[in-house]
């Protein structure tokens, strides 16, 4: 089988490509690339890509795939397929399920269910626990863990409070080399809240969450990276006080990136409206203050990469006072294109620096096999094929994830992923009509 | 047509003058000894998740004057405390052709929950730490009937504003009609932000009781020391409880209000409670009529009862 992507923007951040070409992949592999690659008479499909980007599959390293444990959240099975559906090729999954990532056992069952045939198709990445079910106490068996296949190792869901633990889970990480994730959360500071400390939470009456409980421990985890020479990614930053922390962690040469959820940097605090629980996270939407110096650092590149921090939920889990709800939005399939609406469009990023925050730039931190278009430089050719133009509204209830709970519901959107390799074609949008496509399907011998 | 009475932040000031105009009424009409409005056979669900005798026998008071029923709905005695979902929950009493919800939840946002599925007339009776609005609407009769007016009277509302709904209701009502509204309070009890909250926020007792018309306490709760927002009760006594000295620099016919239940000695003392200037007795009195008046509106039956009756035999 060879699929020719013909005269489409080839942007391939690994190599600071953008150039219009043709891509050819056959039998699973990525074989050619740039713009002198000939369309072969002898291809199955040519695809016509005038007008498209091709692009790295999008890489997501933060994704809650809610089985074991959670599955009338979200499946190992329909997360997959969202995630394809999104432009993914490769997600990692966070390790805060019921019961908790955090033995080999379990990781060998995640990526069972990854390959199934039911799933998406798409990779699974797995990160396990720092430490056993979440106790923030007794380091888990990370070197058991990292040869059954985990790419990091975080605390998410349950940040570790106490700075020893922390730092002796790092050197062991250290040793492993063996990325850590970290939510970085002050619980004594943020109890009892469940939105932003500002403005809105005094008029709604509802316990807000001050900066300062995001900062604090954003601050203490890249200094205990400093210390131990431990690579730690930092996940959602959302004040502009995390990000200066990061970028002074950098500046004195620690091992410290950091990611951005779409939400936080197109959303603020008043988005919860009149008790919306669909805009509840944590950390919570912010002020117009920290979205701005937050595009700011993504356009600088303090902020590394995009994630979707896809946390899907039950339509009854949310349909409670904001209070009791549950924290978290569904994120996979709009992450993309709200990147392509707000920071593309609106010139913050450059379409190649777009493609390095979804794919190429997230693959580097944790080390995958993806992120690039290079032939044979991934295990099978990880390609996103989107149209930059298309205008679309997200409507959840075309979605592919069981979790119904986006913030951008109804949201008009423009930039679209039209299809998705992993191997084999993985997704195709509906809008993609094969009239775009001259199939030339000739079954060989 | 029916409504709901969930907040003060969202009425419109003719809505908030009709609702006192109402509760003017029905005052009159129970103090003449007039017999209740023919019943129209409507039935109200008191759904209390949170305890309040007090609120709830106003209620109780504000439904037998006006000739409704009443059906009690009480957390520990009820599927309300069995893990029920509130939506279960108001879908069932719409079910059961309740008439009208009052609601009363721990959770800010809960009334307008309970509102959009019941999809009929919903009386918020106090969500969270959000509003109180028939609170608001009491003691703003109170200061009618005091003062005549509402427009340009400066008003002080004193204590933990940071997690009271009746401040916020007040300081939205009291604002929105023209008075001139002080919140006070330790810097721990008060708002990070203020900028989408009604009125003047001040950190200081003295500056924002001077040449008051209304004093407002409110009341302290005893878990916030346990929070650490407050170093001691004596703390808050010497800072902020209003009594004899510091009622010293507001008007000399000022009155003191308090939305019960009172820490005496704690928020105010004797003198402020039972002195003079209290008119807390007169608040708890006007809370049935402003519920009346609450019922009658959320039900969209137009003003006077009694004179539409006169009206009608006329005709």
């Amino acid at each position: 089988m060879k699929i020719i992507l013909k005269q489409g923007r080839i942007l391939d951040p690994s190599v600071e490509m953008d150039v219009v070409g043709n891509v050819i992949i056959e039998d699973d592999q990525l074989v050619e690339i740039g713009p002198d690659v000939p369309v072969e008479e002898d291809a199955d499909v040519v695809i016509d890509c005038t007008g498209l980007w091709i692009a790295p599959g999008f890489v997501d390293p933060h994704v809650h795939l809610r089985e074991p444990g959670d599955e009338h959240k979200e499946t190992i099975a329909s997360g997959t397929q969202a995630a394809a559906a999104g432009g993914f090729t490769t997600i990692c999954c966070m390790p805060n399920t019921r019961p908790v990532l955090d033995n080999p056992a379990i990781i060998d069952f995640i990526l069972d269910k990854a390959a199934a045939p039911d799933a998406g198709g798409v990779f699974v990445a797995p990160v396990g626990a720092l430490t056993l079910g979440g106790n923030s106490e007794s380091i888990a068996d990370l070197a058991a863990m990292k040869r059954a296949g985990i790419v990091a190792a975080s605390d998410e869901g349950f940040p570790i409070q106490n700075a020893r633990i922390m730092s002796r889970a790092l050197e062991i990480c250290k040793e492993l080399d063996l990325p850590v994730m970290v939510h970085s959360e002050d619980l004594t500071l943020s109890a009892d809240s469940v939105m932003n400390e500002g403005a809105m939470s005094a008029m709604l009456g509802l316990r807000g969450a001050p900066r300062s409980a995001e900062e604090i421990m954003v601050m203490r985890n890249c200094l205990l990276s400093l210390h131990t020479g431990c690579q730690v990614h930092i996940m959602r930053v959302t004040t502009w006080g995390a990000v200066e922390m990061v970028r002074q962690a950098k500046y004195l040469g620690a091992r410290v990136t950091c990611e951005i959820a779409p939400h936080n940097f197109c959303l603020t605090e008043e988005a919860v409206g009149e008790f919306d629980p669909r805009f509840k996270t944590t950390p919570p939407l912010r002020g117009r203050n920290d979205v701005d110096l937050l595009l700011q650092a993504l356009a600088d590149g303090t902020i590394d990469c995009v994630a979707s921090d896809h946390s899907p939920h039950a339509a009854y889990e949310v349909e409670v006072p904001f209070d009791a709800a549950p924290f978290g939005m569904a994120g996979l399939e709009s992450a993309a294109a709200v990147t392509f609406t707000e920071l593309t469009h609106k010139g913050i990023l450059s379409p190649l620096d777009t493609i390095r925050k979804l794919s190429t730039a997230p693959a580097k931190i944790l080390k995958l096999d993806a992120g690039t278009l290079q032939p044979f430089e991934t295990p099978v050719a990880q390609v996103t094929l989107i149209d930059p133009e298309l205008e679309w509204n997200f409507d959840v209830h075309r979605t592919f994830s069981k979790g119904k709970n986006s913030p951008f519901q109804g949201k008009a959107l423009k930039g679209k992923v039209l299809m998705v390799f992993c191997g084999s074609e993985i997704y195709r949008d509906a809008a993609f009509a094969p009239s775009r496509e001259q199939v030339r399907l000739q079954l060989r011998s | 047509m029916s409504r709901t009475l969930l907040s003060i932040r969202h009425l419109e000031v003719p809505e908030i003058e009709s609702l006192l105009q109402l509760s003017k009424e029905h005052k009159d009409r129970v103090l003449n000894g007039m017999p209740p409005a023919p019943a129209a056979s409507r039935t109200i669900g008191l759904l209390f998740f949170e305890n309040s005798t007090r609120t709830r026998v106003s209620f109780e008071q504000a439904a037998n004057y006006s000739g409704y029923r009443v059906s009690n709905f009480i957390a520990e005695a009820s599927s309300l405390s069995k893990g029920e979902t509130l939506k279960d929950t108001i879908r069932t009493l719409r079910s059961e052709r309740l008439d009208a919800v009052v609601i009363r939840h721990k959770s800010s946002g809960s009334a307008q929950l309970a509102a959009q599925f019941f999809g009929g007339p919903v009386i918020n009776a106090g969500d969270g730490e959000h509003e109180h609005p028939t609170q608001a609407l009491a003691d703003a009769l109170t200061i009618l009937e005091h003062k005549g007016r509402l427009d340009g009277l400066k008003v002080a509302i004193v204590g933990d504003v940071l997690h009271s709904r009746v401040a916020r209701s007040n300081a939205w009502l009291l604002e929105k009609m023209g008075a001139d509204v002080r919140l006070v309070g330790p810097p721990n009890l008060l708002p990070a932000e203020t900028g989408k909250l009604p009125g003047e926020f001040y950190q200081s007792l003295l500056p924002a009781l001077q040449d008051a018309d209304v004093v407002m306490c409110l009341r302290l709760q005893k878990e916030r020391m346990m929070e650490g927002l407050l170093a001691s009760v004596g703390q808050y006594r010497r800072g902020y409880q209003v009594n004899r000295e510091t009622l010293m620099v507001a008007k000399d016919d000022c009155i003191v209000m308090h939305p019960g239940p009172l820490n005496r000695g704690v928020e105010l003392d004797d003198f402020a409670a039972d002195g003079p200037h209290s008119v807390i007795g007169e608040q708890v009195e006007n809370g049935i009529y402003v519920r009346m008046a609450a019922l009658s509106w959320v039900f969209g039956e137009s003003l006077a009862p009694v004179k539409a009756k006169a009206a009608k035999v006329n005709a």
